[in-house]
């Protein structure tokens, strides 16, 4: 087991490695000089000399690759070109938001997908079963971005029960739990429709097996069986699921915080480009890229947390 | 304690279980006996409640006076574990790969009777010296997959004695296991039945092991009650043309695998295999493939007649002959 939480390791700093590389060479071969950005259109040759030396351009790629990375592991992406403050302040500011959102996603997906999931597997082939595969076949084909308005228009301009957009940070709660309420469902629904179908068949193909029998046997209440019988033995697609899902959570925070005006990393990463402000956007695109690996590292941990014959086998 | 009266179950218009008739009593020993598809396994599950959810059920099935015919699942859950339990054929996937031994064994002990972990752990390690489970402590922390066939089938026995039930349906419990430690099972589980007075019905098609463990007997075939008796009389002299035929098709180790020409002998087989459910004869399900053949047997069904005090086989060939 722990020979295999090793390889697992080792492959995971080496993903980042390569990720990092591609995300560099991506920047790199982008069109644009990043002095005349700056500097804007009138400025002098000289003035772009001197500004692409100091911003250390001039150097062979290979060298600037390794300073960005060794900066990077200690905590320095550069400086925004256009906020002119460091990178990492940036996304210090806004990271709580993200990780508010994609967190409050994963739990919102989580809650309704288990449950539909369960429920829909629990009542194979009768009403409750066909209610929760059409629902999560509409709730798969709808856009975010389009469920996202018509909450928006119902509830907050109709009805004005949720605040249409916009964050105040955690300093009051309720607000902002009341602000979260309509970006969570809007980034949660297509993840917990596609979950939902997952729960459901990996549920029904554990339903089928003998030990299941064993435990209706034993007494135990159909309820209890699916909980805490079926349900674990149903986890291992069900978590690779998620792992995929938790990165989607992510970088769908991009389209959701735009939507919703909320000052996060998507929004930052929108903003960003935009303004063709290189250090960020290549600093973020790093980030999002780290957080995909990384839930797909956890995801393998999970595997043998989850099942104990892993751990025999690996 | 345990009576069926007619009870029959089926899917549309496929019948997995005709008017079976059966009382059991505390202290009896009873073998179903039966080729798959004869209806063993339904008659198991319908004593547990656990008839699938399509199952059509008629007829009368009453526990300790109780009419438990068209019970709900609440009803059915305080029966199992305490008054009726089951182990199955596959002890390698009857246990959840995911639990501990010791959790998945505490827990009706918890559920059903409040017990706390430690008074839960206690009857468990008592249960694990009971059935012969060597070094109890230590097999409570193992998953499944650590432990052997025979193993895993004891803790399969200790599970359904758990809750001291009244009665115990083995359903195949040896099949899947190597010859010597099937034998060992069934010894182990009439050493149970005789110091608990628990009532113990063995389903198998194992005619050896029948005879090792049940005082009484149900022949089955295409989900009828053909021929039931004293275990030791019925196999000794059965009655019906099918039971001879299932015991003629035994190999017998006295005749020589040759004949005198040096030709390899066959066994005797029943001619033909048993249809599909749908596709049984109304009549005597046997008929069609049995040896003889008299005109009502295809469309009648034959009741039951008796061939001895306590013994009976419905056949028509025994209706006839006064």
């Amino acid at each position: 087991m722990w020979y295999f939480i090793f390889r697992r390791t080792a492959g995971f700093v080496a993903t980042l490695f390569v990720v990092s590389a591609v995300v560099f060479s991506v920047m790199n071969i982008l069109p644009g000089d990043p002095a005349l950005t700056i500097l804007g259109l009138d400025a002098t040759d000289d003035a772009l000399a001197a500004l692409r030396e100091q911003l250390g351009l001039n150097q062979p790629v290979l060298a600037r690759y390794v300073s960005w990375v060794w900066n990077a592991l200690q905590g320095d992406f550069g400086i925004s070109h256009s906020f002119r403050v460091p990178v990492s302040e940036l996304i210090a500011e806004r990271l709580p938001m993200t990780v508010s959102l994609a967190v409050a996603g994963m739990i919102f997906t989580l809650v309704i997908a288990l449950s539909l999931g369960i429920g829909a597997a629990a009542r194979h082939r009768k009403v409750g079963d066909w209610g929760v595969m059409f629902i999560s076949q509409i709730g798969i084909a709808v856009p975010a971005f389009w469920l996202s308005m018509l909450l928006v228009l119902l509830f907050a301009v109709k009805l004005r029960w949720l605040p249409p957009g916009g964050f105040a940070g955690w300093s009051d709660p309720v607000a902002a739990m009341r602000s979260l309420v309509l970006p969570t469902i809007a980034l949660g629904v297509v993840q917990s429709a596609v979950l939902a179908r997952v729960t459901r068949s990996s549920a029904l193909e554990v339903m089928r097996q003998d030990f299941v029998r064993t435990a209706r046997a034993s007494g135990l209440s159909r309820r209890r069986v699916l909980w805490r019988h079926v349900l674990p033995n149903a986890l291992v697609p069900i978590v690779t699921i998620v792992g995929m899902q938790f990165a989607a959570l992510v970088t769908g925070t991009i389209v959701i915080e735009n939507v919703f005006y909320l000052p996060g990393l998507g929004r930052l990463i929108f903003q960003s480009i935009s303004n063709r402000d290189l250090p960020t956007v290549q600093a973020l695109v790093m980030l999002f890229a780290a957080i995909v690996v990384t839930a797909n590292f956890v995801v393998d941990l999970l595997y043998v947390v989850i099942d104990p014959r892993l751990k025999a086998r690996t | 304690m345990f009576q069926l009266a007619d009870f029959s179950v089926s899917f549309g218009t496929a019948t997995a279980l005709r008017r079976a008739t059966l009382d059991i009593r505390q202290g009896d020993r009873l073998g179903i006996v039966g080729e798959s598809g004869s209806g063993k396994t339904m008659l198991a599950l319908a004593l547990m409640g656990m008839a699938p959810d399509a199952a059509k059920i008629g007829g009368r099935l009453t526990i300790d006076g109780q009419d438990m015919t068209h019970a709900s699942e609440r009803t059915w859950q305080q029966m199992r574990a305490r008054r009726v339990a089951m182990i199955f054929q596959e002890p390698m996937s009857a246990l959840n790969p995911l639990r501990r031994i010791g959790d998945t064994m505490m827990e009706p002990l918890i559920v059903h009777e409040g017990l706390s972990r430690a008074q839960a752990q206690a009857r468990v390690l008592a249960l694990f010296e009971e059935v012969g489970i060597p070094d109890p402590a230590a097999r409570l922390r193992m998953f499944p997959h650590e432990l052997s066939g025979g193993q895993r089938q004891r803790v399969l026995i200790a599970l359904a004695l758990a809750c001291n039930p009244a009665l115990l349906i083995a359903d195949e419990p040896t099949t899947a296991l190597d010859a010597n430690v099937a034998l060992r099972i069934t010894d182990l589980l009439v050493r149970l039945a005789r110091e608990r007075g628990m009532a113990l019905v063995f389903i198998t098609h194992d005619l050896a092991a029948v005879a090792r463990t049940t005082k009484d007997i149900v022949v089955m075939y295409g989900g009828d009650m053909i021929e039931r008796g004293p275990t030791a009389q019925v196999l000794a002299a059965p009655a019906h043309p099918y039971t001879q035929g299932l015991l003629a098709a035994r190999p017998d180790p006295t005749v020589p695998p040759r004949d005198a020409t040096g030709k390899r002998r066959r066994l005797p087989t029943l001619p033909g295999t048993v249809p599909p459910l749908a596709a049984l004869p109304q009549g005597c399900r046997f008929s069609g493939r049995c040896s003889v053949e008299l005109p009502q047997c295809a469309g009648t069904r034959p009741t039951d007649h008796a061939v001895d005090p306590d013994r009976s086989a419905a056949c028509h060939l025994l209706g006839a002959a006064p």
